[in-house]
């Protein structure tokens, strides 16, 4: 629910939610865990059984934990959004998120940042996912476009025996500025993950991903994938590992960079290391214009080589 | 019914100027003669070796040509040719759509002006869905009657215009949808490039009904191919060899021909004069 003095910050942050895809009727449901942040303010929270929320205000943001009992399996997704409407300043969010066994979840998280001049938003995520639990975190930006905010973004997570998790990050619809974005998750036996990151670049923007599996237990598996459009003068770094340390442990890495014109600079590391020898890792790697095939096939169809590389680009960071 | 539009207003929306796809063609040329694609002398070398040797053929509204040729004469390279792709744009002769002169045409302009590729292996595309496929990401106004008639043409259920063009669908699958595509687009001049490749040979009435359907509406629908049983769907064929239409006629007798004399041929793309058919 949302604070009472709180309600013309949070029409203004979800006027901005709403561009990035959100649904703010879900903030005012009572059956919808939900949390918004505006600069270091809580100014809206609802929780329900069985997933308990606390939040405290710190002196450039707000920490977090999410607390979700064994067995709990919510229908609905739980929100987070965070937003800064100033220009200038920096915002520090530290979530804190614990999902007991054998529960499933979801969470989509929105950062706004509609106005960034000269903003720094730095946030670490750290997730426990229980044994045989499943947790999906979806986590979508809007920047300004000036290009002016920073964001510093680090999840760490281990996933328990038999868990699965799923970590999707997405910075498309709008500048970037400047990015980087770290995320590494340790696996226990069976446990599975997949992580990845979709960025759009535009005009002097700089992305650097770094994304590692450590596939620590047996039977684990895991795909880290990195998709990047690289358009005007933006650079992007991007740093893919895995860490094969377990018997029957797979994992993937992936990294696919496509370029548009002479002046961006980009680069991806793949990074493999095993150190036991019935794991199994596999890497792969492009940076190119759009696939000439894909081109010639919607241009076949009328389209001009504008609208085909937009169709294209658009489903493959979707 | 014949029409008096101007060639320009069949393209309707050139790259750049508007957003829908018009596919509102008219099958009569601009001074009210039958409309008609002719390619002439056309030649493509590639590291030395002609691909392409002085083709000449032409094609007429509302008849489905066979290409019949065995493999590595041509045949795709000729659909590239006509479809004006980037990497095949080399060629020396010329290519006329209902009178006028298109060699100069982009993919994309060629498209509008109502030529069509139906690929051999089609694309996949990740993160697009069938739907937005076949309406071109929305641009192309279909209604859902429209999309679902025509999947089931092809054999597909609407569930699938919720599907991925990506991995999850199998080659034939996605051969399937780009014969919807190619339906939907409603084309002047429709090539497929081996339209039964993919797909299992159960589906043959499938494909039938896919080009009577493109006849019906007038499209000269060219089909690529080293099957007899497709070529002999065809009102026409013509037989490649190195690079030449080797021979032309009904479909019977020129599979006939390459039944009796392409199968086991030892001069491949090197068209030697027997039975008085090769034209040198």
């Amino acid at each position: 629910m949302i604070e009472s003095n709180y309600e013309r910050e949070f029409t203004a942050i979800a006027k901005e939610y709403e561009k990035s895809g959100g649904n703010v009727s879900d903030f005012l449901r009572k059956d919808i865990v939900s949390i918004i942040v505006s600069g270091n303010k809580v100014i809206g929270k609802n929780t329900v059984d069985s997933v308990h929320v606390r939040a405290k205000e710190l002196d450039n943001g707000v920490e977090i934990w999410i607390d979700i009992d064994d067995g709990t399996v919510i229908e609905n997704p739980i929100h987070l959004c965070t937003g800064y409407l100033k220009p200038e300043g920096t915002q520090d969010i530290l979530i804190h998120n614990h999902l007991g066994d054998r529960a499933k979840v979801k969470f989509i998280s929105h950062c706004v940042f509609p106005s960034g001049v000269n903003f720094t938003h730095s946030m670490v995520a750290d997730t426990d996912v229980g044994k045989h639990s499943e947790m999906l975190y979806e986590d979508t930006h809007m920047h300004s476009k000036d290009g002016g905010v920073t964001v510093k973004a680090t999840y760490n997570t281990i996933v328990r025996e038999g868990g699965s998790f799923r970590n999707l990050f997405y910075l498309t619809k709008t500048r970037v500025g400047k990015l980087f974005v770290k995320m590494n998750v340790s696996l226990e036996k069976y446990a599975s993950a997949h992580i990845e990151s979709k960025v759009y670049e535009r005009e002097d923007d700089y992305v650097e991903i770094d994304e590692e599996l450590y596939l620590n237990g047996e039977g684990s598996s895991g795909i880290a994938k990195t998709t990047v459009f690289a358009t005007d003068r933006s650079r992007a770094k991007i740093i893919n590992k895995a860490y094969g340390n377990a018997p029957f442990s797979r994992g993937h890495i992936e990294c696919n960079e496509i370029i548009k014109g002479d002046s961006v600079e980009v680069g991806t590391v793949p990074e493999l290391y095993v150190t036991n020898e019935k794991a199994e890792l596999t890497h792969e790697a492009s940076i190119g214009r759009v696939n000439v095939k894909q081109m010639e096939t919607l241009m076949s169809k009328g389209l001009s080589e504008e609208e085909a590389t937009d169709m294209i680009v658009r489903g493959m960071l979707r | 019914m014949r029409d008096q539009k101007s060639p320009e207003s069949y393209t309707g929306n050139m790259p750049g100027n508007v957003d829908v796809i018009n596919r509102t063609y008219d099958c009569v040329d601009a001074n009210g003669g039958m409309f008609m694609l002719e390619v002439k002398e056309i030649k493509l070398v590639r590291e030395d070796r002609k691909i392409l040797n002085n083709l000449t053929a032409s094609f007429e509204k509302g008849r489905v040509y066979a290409i019949l040729g065995n493999n590595g004469v041509g045949k795709s390279t000729l659909s590239y040719v006509l479809m004006g792709l980037e990497s095949h744009k080399d060629y020396e002769g010329n290519i006329f759509l209902d009178g006028e002169e298109i060699d100069l045409l982009s993919v994309s302009e060629r498209a509008r002006k109502g030529i069509s590729l139906g690929w051999q292996e089609p694309v996949r595309f990740e993160g697009l869905t069938v739907r937005e496929y076949l309406t071109l990401g929305g641009k192309l106004k279909l209604s859902e009657e429209e999309l679902d008639e025509t999947l089931s043409t092809v054999g597909l259920k609407k569930e699938y215009l919720d599907r991925f063009v990506d991995e999850s669908l199998s080659g034939g699958e996605r051969k399937r949808v780009e014969l919807a595509s190619i339906i939907l687009l409603n084309p002047r001049v429709t090539i497929l490039d081996e339209p039964d490749s993919g797909i299992d040979i159960m589906s043959m009435e499938m494909i039938k009904h896919v080009l009577e359907r493109l006849r019906d509406k007038g499209s000269i629908v060219i089909i690529i191919t080293h099957r007899e049983e497709i070529a002999r769907l065809a009102d026409e064929a013509y037989l490649l060899c190195g690079g030449r239409m080797l021979a032309s006629g009904v479909p019977e007798e020129i599979v006939s021909f390459y039944r009796k004399l392409c199968d086991s041929c030892q001069h491949i793309n090197e068209p030697v004069k027997e039975g008085g058919l090769a034209n040198d």
